[in-house]
């Protein structure tokens, strides 16, 4: 693919500010498609299916009680796959007898639907491994958001095993300044009102040095130590602007929440070639209060990468 | 309201519950099944009448053995606003009607040992759900059901057969049958959550037992249906407490869009009263809350509103 499709395909992150701040930037999700695939589609799913083969432990993870939401889940999707991508997908439905067909990897399933003993693992492993997005599931209960089950891949520095079964302020306690003005029970409100056939999303971005997708919290050192070696010189080929686009749809039979992460990466040499991008992105680097700056991960090599994103601008 | 994601249906049959109770059975348009739902969750109906969309709720439930099939209970109010007068006259079997997907504000507890119910007249509703998914599930429950008189008392024969051993019923117009009380909370054991769902005044009476007996707050649930929206956009004037610069906001334009374009930089995402994040401090004056956001308790305290979409009454002063 070209520099130019690349950055057509790209969702670019920022709004119209200078200013980056914690927010609820979610807004309605019109077409309500859980799912989207890319060029990159066969090679994520691949990758995928390998971190879930070695890795099953930090991978997966589900509660019991949250079988039928993962029918839902796996409902939801399917119908999604083959009418937006007829091509790709097909489904022959006879009662509660199912076939799943994904054409490009050659794999016909074969369940009934609603019977987990029908698959070999449970459905949304199965499910999950046919798309891209990682896929998180929120039950509410009692009043209250848990993450009871998910399927995470592609984790940009935390951990699913480590966050297994709690609530989600204490998921997100360790975000310095969400708990500021309330926004972490208003985030809580929305997502508690989040309405079946009303889906939302938002994008949330972080820089990474390096390329991979799986940056999970347990591999830290793999990955981490590449912040100390970008410099002013390197910094458009290693460091990554990481976008997730982030879906959220309520399962009406459950009650559960069904979260998407399509994650989408691109150096910074690709990035700055729109010079709109490159001017709001340093603008907004460079005002970031250091307590984003260091969750987001970007402490160590901020001053660097304000330095080539000068030097870009200065070429223009 | 998000009027893309409505479902279109048909009404399949009428049946008379009581004389003043009837039940629509509703179909998807194109036989295909309507969405599932949880237990106590609910739809609005949007009924198109010559004065304009009237948006009323109802408890959702399905007595037929089909699956796919929406049915909702709708009794004819003395003082009808027009919506249960209109179900009750002018709907026809083979009508098709726009209904939202199902929601539910008044779910289940997750963590409730044992459920009881308590409903009066027309509050069964929510319950004939909640009931079916309990016992789906084999969890425990029972439900306490205070009627004026068999005759009355609609889904008698329904309850009695499919819960024979769950359900209690009192009938307040029969002689030497007992009133259903709030002393009967007294009964249940530790770990009993308890769901309220009726007039107004009993839903009071047995929350306030519940609590004098020591019920958590967080095992007591009742059902109150928001009373309809009147969406009627009118000029109204702001006034900023702190700055002291005063505004119009026009008949077709938010508040959000009157502040922003004054340069108040106030954040917003989704624009249409769902998000959160164009909230706003109120310090004097009355609102028109139409956001889908904000609590019940969280209007009642006056202090906020989202400027996107809700509206003041005349005058507003806010904190800005």
């Amino acid at each position: 693919m070209n520099s130019m499709a690349d950055l057509r395909a790209f969702p670019y992150p920022f709004g119209d500010s200078d200013v980056y701040r914690y927010s609820n930037n979610a807004i309605p999700l019109d077409p309500p498609n859980p799912i989207e695939l890319t060029d990159s589609y066969f090679d994520e799913i691949s990758l995928k299916r390998e971190l879930l083969t070695k890795h099953p432990e930090r991978c997966y993870h589900s509660a019991p009680h949250t079988l039928d939401a993962q029918w839902e889940v796996v409902d939801l999707i399917i119908d999604n796959l083959v009418t937006h991508y007829p091509d790709r997908f097909e489904l022959e439905k006879k009662d509660d007898e199912w076939v799943f067909s994904n054409v490009q990897t050659n794999e016909n399933i074969t369940f009934t639907f609603g019977d987990s003993t029908s698959l070999k693992i449970e459905p949304l492993d199965f499910i999950g491994r046919h798309v891209q997005e990682d896929l998180l599931l929120m039950m509410q209960r009692d009043g209250n958001l848990f993450l009871d089950a998910g399927q995470l891949c592609f984790p940009a520095n935390w951990s699913l095993y480590f966050d297994a079964g709690m609530s989600f302020k204490e998921i997100h306690s360790p975000i310095p300044g969400f708990k500021d003005q309330s926004l972490d029970d208003r985030i809580l409100q929305f997502l508690m009102r989040i309405e079946a056939g009303s889906p939302w999303w938002r994008k949330n971005w972080s820089l990474l040095a390096g390329n991979r997708l799986d940056t999970s919290l347990e591999t830290f050192a793999d990955w981490g130590q590449a912040r100390k070696r970008v410099t002013k010189e390197n910094a458009g080929e290693l460091v990554h602007l990481r976008v997730e686009v982030q879906k959220l749809f309520r399962l009406p039979k459950s009650n559960g929440i069904l979260f998407t992460i399509h994650s989408h990466m691109l150096p910074l040499e690709k990035f700055v070639q729109h010079p709109p991008w490159l001017e709001k992105f340093y603008s907004i680097l460079d005002e970031l209060p250091d307590f984003i700056a260091g969750y987001k991960g970007i402490s160590l090599y901020r001053k660097q990468v304000l330095e080539y994103l000068e030097e870009e601008m200065r070429k223009r | 309201m998000n009027q893309t994601s409505t479902l279109r249906v048909r009404v399949r049959n009428i049946k008379d519950e009581t004389s003043t109770i009837k039940r629509f059975t509703l179909e998807s348009m194109d036989y295909s099944k309507l969405p599932p739902y949880s237990g106590g969750s609910h739809i609005t109906t949007f009924l198109s009448l010559p004065s304009g969309t009237l948006e009323r709720q109802y408890s959702l439930f399905n007595t037929t053995l089909e699956p796919g099939l929406f049915e909702i209970a709708v009794r004819l109010a003395e003082d009808s606003t027009g919506g249960s007068r209109f179900w009750h006259q002018n709907v026809q079997a083979g009508d098709a009607l726009t209904v939202s997907f199902p929601k539910n504000y008044f779910p289940l507890s997750f963590q409730a040992k044992h459920h009881v119910f308590y409903a009066a007249g027309i509050g069964i509703t929510p319950f004939l759900s909640m009931m079916a998914e309990l016992a789906e599930k084999e969890h425990s429950f029972e439900l306490h059901y205070a009627a004026n008189s068999k005759e009355q008392c609609a889904f008698y024969e329904h309850l009695r057969t499919v819960y024979p051993d769950r359900c209690r019923f009192y009938f307040s117009n029969s002689e030497g049958t007992k009133r259903l009380s709030p002393k009967l909370l007294l009964d249940h054991r530790i770990g009993t959550h308890v769901y309220f769902c009726g007039p107004e005044r009993m839903i009071e009476d047995f929350t306030n037992a519940a609590k004098s007996y020591g019920y958590p707050s967080f095992n007591i649930h009742w059902e109150r249906f928001a009373p309809p929206v009147n969406r009627e956009h009118k000029p109204f004037s702001v006034n900023l407490q702190r700055s002291g610069r005063q505004f119009e906001v026009p008949a077709n334009t938010s508040l959000l869009d009157v502040l922003r374009k004054y340069g108040i930089n106030v954040p917003y995402s989704c624009r249409v009263g769902g998000c959160g994040t164009c909230e706003v401090k109120v310090a004097e004056g009355e609102v028109f809350h139409y956001d889908s956001f904000l609590t019940e308790e969280q209007r009642c305290s006056k202090g906020i509103m989202l400027s996107c979409v809700s509206r003041g009454k005349g005058k507003l002063v806010l904190d800005l």
